[in-house]
């Protein structure tokens, strides 16, 4: 190279220069693109249209004060037939939480069922364990449908081949549970240690037995602690499902719209808020207890 | 001492139980299987309504093939656009919205234990409100339309991603913030060089994945009557129109499919 000093440094100031041009030219052209994806998708989700009466804001406010109930301090805690009491405020407990307890156990039925399917099916495409690729693939792939069909479309056709009641909405909520938690135990599946499998092969084990006294062991605190936290996203997805039909406490919610409650609503929203919350809290406890159990044991 | 493995049963004794640990298992598995077989009756799933519905779904499914546009595809495929364009704006709206929470939410910002124990739960708690139960109750108010998925959208976003920006300022490093002090800068030039370039990619990463979950939200929310595609899909399984049903699904599969792809090249190049 016969270039002296200076010209080195002049290439890499030139260099440097159309780094740098280039750079603001990409975070220029994605700041218009991003603003102008932005800006149609106001438009067109009518956001600050002048049809509805423009200001958004002051319209959710004056909803939220239609909906808080009328109390009265005086008789707070009269019976269900004084206006301003608790009591008329909730004036269908037992019914609701009858409800509530339908929401709670289809969400129960439902992650069981979901998570036995999703075990078979994560041990039929985790590469370790299935050795046949297509097998393997067309699981995989069926689990992806799954987990992209939403919710509440799949329970739409099942209500309308069920009937309404909460048996659409099990199956339902079975099916997204074994897409979702089938992806996840594959995963765990494929991070077991091979060593005990290879113990097993060596001892002459079949696959039913490589996957009881191998696999099992090393995953099932992990399965548990998954299956836990698809229960809470369960009681959720279970509470909405009703408002299509499918059993539980969202058919109570459907009800107070279509009657237009609206403090009844804000009742059952408060019920079924204060259910997931508890539940949240017990499921949390054990999936604690669950992770200081497999870190205690090993 | 003989080396050799008695010939017959083979299995170590370490692998079995003992027998009061075998009775208690035995106990627990069939109080749990009761229980969940109570709670089966309970919702009445019985054998026969499982068959009757069954062959029903069969005849569902065989007039989902083939899959048909009925004569109205623009109208599809503007729905469609409608639902991405209200997974945006819901998505921005609850965005500007977590942000200042994020702020509040953070300990290392609001240092007061109590205050902050007392946000997190209240977070925790509208955690647990679903979108659509938010769409029911904007729809009586604002009426049909998707101004009211929009904000239910929002406000369903709101508190998770509080939480997740909370989680994310809590969670960086001190130093750099601490090395731009040390150099003698302002504090808007203190965070603009210690905290953003840290903070932004996360914080990036997270909001396009709910952009994602805000479109798989946003298509159901029509069903309700928050326009986009879940109102068209409604309205077809009400009339049995099953070859366009199968026609909108496997469509919107396709569009979750490509953002997703997208989606996920852009978090690529951001971590």
């Amino acid at each position: 190279m016969s270039a002296g000093p200076n010209s080195v440094v002049e290439t890499f100031e030139l260099a440097r220069r159309r780094g740098l041009r280039r750079q603001w030219l990409q975070s220029g052209l994605g700041l218009l693109v991003f603003s102008l994806i932005l800006g149609v998708s106001f438009q067109r989700s009518q956001l600050f249209s002048s049809e509805i009466g423009g200001d958004p804001l002051g319209r959710i406010g004056e909803f939220l004060v239609r909906m808080t109930p009328s109390l009265h301090g005086e008789v707070l805690f009269e019976s269900r037939s004084t206006p301003g009491s608790l009591a008329s405020w909730y004036y269908d407990l037992p019914v609701w939480l009858a409800a509530i307890w339908q929401t709670i156990e289809m969400a129960i039925i439902a992650t069981v069922l979901g998570s036995l399917g999703a075990v078979v099916a994560s041990l039929l495409c985790a590469s370790n364990l299935m050795p046949w690729r297509p097998v393997r693939f067309i699981v995989r792939r069926s689990l992806e449908v799954t987990r992209t069909m939403p919710d509440l479309v799949l329970a739409l056709i099942l209500v309308a081949a069920f009937g309404v009641g909460p048996l659409p909405g099990v199956i339902t909520l079975s099916i997204s549970t074994m897409g979702g938690l089938g992806k996840l135990f594959a995963e765990i599946n494929e991070e077991v240690d091979p060593r005990q499998l290879e113990a097993l092969d060596a001892a002459g084990a079949g696959t039913l037995n490589k996957i009881r006294y191998g696999v099992f062991p090393q995953v099932l605190p992990a399965y548990a602690s998954y299956g836990l936290l698809r229960l809470e996203g369960n009681l959720a997805a279970a509470g909405a499902l009703g408002i299509v039909g499918a059993g539980g406490i969202g058919l109570e919610l459907q009800r107070a719209i279509t009657y237009t409650e609206y403090n009844t609503y804000l009742a059952i929203l408060i019920l079924m808020v204060s259910m997931i919350f508890l539940i949240d809290l017990l499921s949390e406890t054990i999936r604690h207890r669950l992770i200081r159990l497999d870190e205690g044991g090993q | 001492m003989t080396l050799v493995a008695p010939s017959g049963d083979t299995a170590p004794p370490a692998v079995h139980s003992p027998w009061p640990g075998l009775i208690r298992g035995t106990f627990a598995t069939a109080a749990c299987l009761a229980a969940l077989a109570a709670m089966m009756i309970d919702l009445k799933m019985a054998p026969e309504t499982l068959l009757s519905g069954s062959s029903k779904l069969g005849r569902f499914i065989a007039s989902m093939v083939p899959p048909s546009d009925g004569g109205d595809s623009l109208r599809i495929l503007r729905s469609l656009a409608e639902t991405f364009a209200m997974a945006v704006a819901g998505t921005a709206l609850a965005i500007v919205a977590a942000l200042p929470l994020g702020l509040l939410g953070a300990k290392t910002v609001v240092s007061n234990g109590l205050l902050h124990f007392l946000f997190r739960r209240c977070l925790d708690i509208f955690r647990g409100v679903p979108a659509l139960v938010w769409a029911l109750i904007f729809i009586s108010a604002f009426g049909l339309g998707p101004f009211a998925g929009v904000v239910a959208l929002a406000f369903a976003d709101i508190p998770n991603l509080a939480k997740l920006f909370a989680e994310t300022l809590e969670n960086c490093d001190r130093g750099p913030v601490e090395g731009a002090r040390a150099s003698g800068v302002s504090k808007i030039l203190e965070i603009r060089f210690g905290l953003v370039p840290q903070v932004a990619p996360v914080l990036a990463s997270q909001c396009l994945y709910y952009l994602e979950s805000n479109f798989r939200h946003a298509a159901v929310l029509g069903i309700v009557g928050a326009g986009g595609i879940g109102f068209e899909l409604d309205e077809r399984i009400r009339i049995f129109a099953f070859d366009q049903v199968a026609f909108i699904v496997l469509l919107y599969m396709l569009c979750v499919a490509a953002l997703d792809f997208v989606s996920r090249q852009l978090r690529a190049r951001l971590a």
